[in-house]
C-alpha cells in the first residue's frame, strides 16, 4: 500500500473510549460519533470535565452528567440498571444467567488495529457502543444475537471489508458459538454498502477467506493489539 | 414430530455436506475429512476415515455416484477428488471400506462449492467462487475426467449444484440471487431459464421426483423457501418457469439447504437451527407438519438430506458442531 487511503482520519484518546468505568454518562459521551463536528464537541467537553467554566456548558441537561461522571461510580447500581435496560427477558432468568451487554462487545472490539492507521477502531470510530446490538438471555441453551455497525472512516474505504472481518473473526472466537453475529455498515456510510454486508455475513466466504493464510495473517496483526 | 433416532459425533470441525447411496452415509467437513458411516441394519457405524491430507482446505461438498462406490468431494483448495472402493461388489463383511484415492480433478479457479453426479453416472457436475459450472465427463472406470462444458451465466458464486433424479438437466444457485436450469443439446449444455425471486443468495435447491410435473425447491438467504414450476417451452427452447409457491415461513435466518423426498415432502433447515418438513394438500398449497428448533444445539445445520434405509423414510442433518443427526417422522 503506498498511499493512504484516509489519510487524516479523526482519533479519539484511548480514555475517551466508552467504558464501564464511565457508568450512567455513556450515553453522552458517545454521541454520535460520526462526524469531526461532535467528535470536536465531544473532545471539548472531555475538558470541560476538568474546567467547569467553559462556554460549552450552557445545557442544563449536560451539566447534570458531567456531574455524575465525577460521582464515584457505584457499580451495583450501575449494573442494576444496565441490566433492565439491556434484558428484554423476565428478571427471575437474568439473575441465574449471565448475559452479555453491549459494553463487553464494545471492549472485544474497540482496541483491533486499523488495517491502514496504527490506531484502534475504537479511537477511529469505526466501531461505537451505540451501533452494537445484543439480543442475549444468559441461557446457555438458547441462541442469541449481536448486530455491530461500523462506520468506515471514508465512505469509499475500501478497506470495510477487512475491517468487518477482524471483527467477525475476534467475535467468533471470543463468543460462545450460540451467538449469530451479524456485521453491517452503518447506514449511509459507505458507497458500496449491500455489497459489502452481503459478503461479510456470508457464512461460506467468511469461512474461506479464514483459511486464506494471507488474508488471515493481515487480520491477526489486527487482532494482536485486543485486550 | 421428528424423532432424533441417532446422534453421531464425526468431526471435529464444522459439517458442511453430508451424502447416503446404499445405505452408506458420507460426510465432508472444515477439517479436512471424508468419514462414511453404515446406516443399514441400525448399525450406525463408522466404515471409513478417507486421507485427511489429500485436500488442503474445507470439505465444502460429497456426492456418491450412483449405482457405484465412487464418491466425489469438492474441497475449498479448489479441487476435486474421487475416491473409490477397492473391491466393490462384495457385502461389507468386514466393516470396513478402504475407499483409496483415484483422480485428483483440477479446473476451477477458486473454491469448490457444490458437486453432484447425474443420476445416470455419466456426468459430474461442479461449481465455484469463480462464478462458473462445469460439467465433466467420467469415463466407466472413474478415473479419467472431461470437462465438456464450462457454463459461466452466473454474476457471482455459484453456491449449488443438482441434477434432476432422471432427466438431463441441472439446476445452479447462485450468490447472485437466482437458480439458472440447464439443458443438454447435443452435448452442447446451454442455459434454459433463470429463475428469479429471492431476494438474497440462493444456498441450495432441489428437484421434485416427478418426471410429469417438473417442479423444483430452493433455500435462500432470504430466509424463504420456494417451489418453481415448469410450465412449457417456448419457440427458443428456453423453458418457462414460475414461482409457484413460498412456503410457509417460519425459518428466521438463512436456509442453508431443502430437499425434497421422494414421499413428496420438503424439508428445510439452516442458520437458525430450526428443522422444518413441509407438506402439499394440494397443488401449490403447502403447509408445515412437523418442526424440531436447535437441531444441533444452539449452532447452526448446513444440511439435509432424506434417506431411505432399511425400507424406511429417514433425514440426516449435519452441522457446526460435527454431528451428524438421524430423524425420523412420525404421523401425529
Amino acid at each position: 500500500m503506498s498511499e493512504f487511503i484516509n489519510e487524516n482520519p479523526v482519533v479519539l484518546d484511548n480514555n475517551q473510549l466508552p467504558s464501564r468505568k464511565d457508568g450512567g454518562s455513556q450515553e453522552f459521551l458517545l454521541g454520535d460519533v460520526t462526524d469531526e463536528e461532535s467528535v470536536q464537541r465531544k473532545k471539548l467537553l472531555f475538558k470541560l470535565d476538568h474546567s467547569a467554566k467553559s462556554p460549552a456548558l450552557e445545557s442544563v441537561e449536560l451539566l447534570d452528567r458531567l456531574l455524575l461522571l465525577d460521582a464515584p461510580p457505584d457499580l451495583t447500581s450501575d449494573e442494576e440498571s444496565e441490566e433492565t435496560e439491556e434484558d428484554f427477558h423476565d428478571a427471575s432468568e437474568t439473575e441465574k444467567a449471565d448475559p452479555i451487554d453491549a459494553q463487553e462487545i464494545y471492549d472485544l472490539l474497540a482496541h483491533i488495529t486499523d488495517p491502514e492507521h496504527p490506531i484502534s477502531l475504537g479511537q477511529l470510530s469505526v466501531v461505537n457502543l451505540e451501533d452494537i446490538e445484543v439480543h442475549d438471555s444468559g441461557n446457555k441453551e438458547e441462541m442469541a444475537e449481536v448486530i455491530v455497525r461500523i462506520t468506515p472512516t471514508i465512505t469509499h474505504c475500501s478497506l470495510a471489508t477487512l475491517i468487518g472481518l477482524g471483527i467477525r473473526v475476534r467475535l467468533d472466537r471470543a463468543l460462545n458459538p450460540r451467538f449469530r453475529i451479524t456485521i453491517l455498515l452503518k447506514k449511509g456510510s459507505h458507497q458500496s454498502e449491500n455489497q459489502v454486508n452481503k459478503q461479510l455475513n456470508d457464512k461460506e466466504r467468511v469461512a474461506a477467506a479464514c483459511e486464506n493464510d494471507q488474508l488471515l495473517s493481515v487480520v491477526s496483526k489486527m487482532l494482536s493489539t485486543c485486550k | 414430530m421428528l424423532s432424533l433416532v441417532k446422534s453421531l459425533k464425526l468431526h471435529k470441525d464444522r459439517i458442511w455436506s453430508i451424502d447416503e447411496s446404499n445405505g452408506l452415509l458420507a460426510t465432508g467437513s472444515s477439517d479436512r475429512c471424508i468419514k462414511i458411516v453404515n446406516l443399514k441394519d441400525n448399525k450406525f457405524e463408522l466404515v471409513d476415515e478417507l486421507d485427511d491430507t489429500v485436500h488442503k482446505k474445507a470439505i465444502r461438498s460429497v456426492s456418491w455416484r450412483p449405482h457405484s462406490m465412487l464418491l466425489a468431494a469438492g474441497s475449498f483448495d479448489s479441487t476435486i477428488s474421487i475416491w473409490n472402493r477397492e473391491e466393490s461388489g462384495d457385502e461389507l463383511s468386514s466393516g470396513v471400506l478402504e475407499m483409496e484415492l483415484l483422480a485428483i480433478i483440477e479446473g476451477h479457479e477458486n473454491e469448490v462449492k457444490s458437486v453432484a453426479w447425474s443420476n445416470d453416472g455419466l456426468y459430474l457436475a461442479s461449481c465455484s467462487r469463480d462464478k462458473s459450472v462445469w460439467i465433466w465427463e467420467a469415463d466407466e472406470t472413474g478415473e479419467e475426467y472431461e470437462c465438456i462444458s464450462v457454463l459461466q451465466e452466473h454474476s457471482q458464486d455459484v453456491k449449488h449444484v443438482i441434477w434432476h433424479p432422471s432427466l438431463q438437466l441441472l439446476a445452479s444457485s447462485s450468490y447472485d440471487d437466482t437458480i439458472r436450469i440447464w439443458n443438454d443439446f447435443d452435448d452442447d449444455w446451454e442455459a434454459v431459464a433463470v429463475l428469479t425471486g429471492h431476494e438474497g443468495t440462493v444456498w441450495s435447491s432441489d428437484f421434485e421426483e416427478v418426471e410429469s410435473n417438473l417442479r423444483l425447491c430452493s433455500g435462500s438467504d432470504d430466509s424463504t423457501v420456494r417451489v418453481w414450476k415448469y410450465l412449457g417451452d417456448d419457440e427458443d427452447d428456453q423453458q418457462k418457469w414460475i414461482c409457484q409457491s413460498i412456503l410457509p415461513q417460519i425459518h428466521t435466518r438463512a436456509i442453508y439447504s431443502v430437499a425434497w423426498g421422494t414421499n413428496g415432502l420438503i424439508a428445510s433447515t439452516g442458520s437458525d437451527g430450526l428443522l422444518a418438513i413441509y407438506q402439499e394438500k394440494e397443488e401449490g398449497q403447502w403447509e408445515i407438519i412437523a418442526k424440531r428448533a436447535l437441531a444441533h444445539g444452539v449452532l447452526e445445520t448446513n444440511i439435509v438430506k432424506w434417506l431411505q434405509i432399511d425400507g424406511n423414510i429417514l433425514l440426516a442433518t449435519g452441522g457446526d458442531d460435527g454431528y451428524v443427526n438421524i430423524w425420523k417422522l412420525k404421523e401425529t
